[in-house]
């Protein structure tokens, strides 16, 4: 399982990689907006990117649908986690394909149970 | 009923001049009904023009009751935003690397003999230390507020640049600068500086 870590500030890549560490997750990559996260994309396989939202640059939202948007990655899952709390802003997330949604300040075990829920519900699917 | 008296007042006056504008335009007296029409005209603008001179008077005022700032002064507010987002992220990452280092030693404790209430402790603290890294996650979020912040400040000063408004006048009073922000305060002292300073003074 390698994961692509996509987040504009250094200290929360460094935490949900330490996060993920914990869970299991040791094989990760960081990427600091969705433009670079696309060029990560296209170097190595990835099988999860977790992203924020508000970045410079291009955005996790622009993100989600250029991944959606491209026949190599479209069933790449996607785990938005970010400070964007509004209503419709999640729903614009989840109409985009999200996989999950984690608001900020998170706690490890709201990723560890979303991580799980987002398995269990592909696994259902496969 | 004043309301009332005043329409009433106001279509006499408006008849009026009409009826002074039909007479000129009848006469041949060109400069006559176009200097009526003109009358009306400005009649009907005056409302639209109290209102502007009202607003403008407002914002006059509200400009004067700020704190007297110029566009050196906003640059340098947002440059020293931006200087509080790098402290704290450099503080964050020297918490989390403390953090990972304390942990690796829980790790290797535990790999020794320990007696059971010891290892309960070990694991205490490895738990404790993994809060502590998650803790430093406001770092992203107060530094989103503060970006955010800095970038109304400059659409502010944008926006006052636009209107070409003069920046109000300076008051001599000199405040407090706080922490010095490296590239901002060139006249800021080391504590190496200072030492130098206080010997030099006797001290």
């Amino acid at each position: 399982m390698r994961i692509l870590i996509v987040d504009d500030f250094s200290t929360m890549r460094r935490i949900i990689k330490n996060l993920l560490n914990d869970l299991g997750y040791t094989n990760t990559a960081e990427a600091e907006d969705g433009n670079s996260a696309l060029t990560a994309l296209g170097q190595g396989s990835f099988d999860f990117v977790v992203t924020d939202w508000n970045m410079p640059g291009m955005t996790g939202i622009e993100l989600l649908k250029a991944i959606r948007a491209d026949d190599r990655y479209k069933t790449l899952p996607v785990l938005m986690v970010t400070a964007e709390a509004k209503r419709e802003q999640i729903i614009e997330a989840a109409q985009n394909g999200v996989n999950g949604y984690i608001i900020k300040p998170f706690t490890a075990q709201t990723l560890e149970e979303k991580l799980g829920k987002i398995f269990e519900r592909l696994g259902a699917a496969a | 009923m004043n309301t009332v008296a005043d329409a009433a007042g106001a279509r006499a006056a408006l008849v009026e001049k009409l009826q002074h504008a039909l007479d000129a335009l009848e006469q041949g007296d060109e400069a006559g009904w176009r200097r009526e029409l003109d009358a009306i005209a400005a009649w009907r603008t005056q409302p639209m023009m109290q209102g502007l001179g009202r607003l403008a008077r407002e914002l006059a005022q509200t400009l004067g009751e700020l704190p007297p700032t110029d566009a050196g002064e906003l640059d340098d507010a947002c440059a020293r935003l931006d200087h509080v987002v790098e402290m704290t992220e450099q503080a964050s990452h020297k918490t989390l690397d403390l953090a990972e280092q304390c942990r690796g030693y829980a790790t290797q404790l535990k790999g020794m003999d320990l007696l059971p209430e010891q290892a309960a402790l070990v694991d205490s603290i490895g738990k404790g230390l993994s809060e502590m890294a998650l803790a430093q996650s406001y770092q992203d979020l107060t530094g989103q507020i503060i970006r955010r912040v800095a970038g109304i400040v400059r659409r502010v000063h944008e926006g006052f640049g636009a209107l070409g408004l003069p920046p109000p006048e300076k008051t001599g009073t000199s405040e407090l600068a706080g922490p010095a922000v490296a590239g901002l305060d060139r006249n800021a002292f080391s504590q190496d500086d200072a030492d130098d300073l206080l010997s030099g003074l006797g001290l």
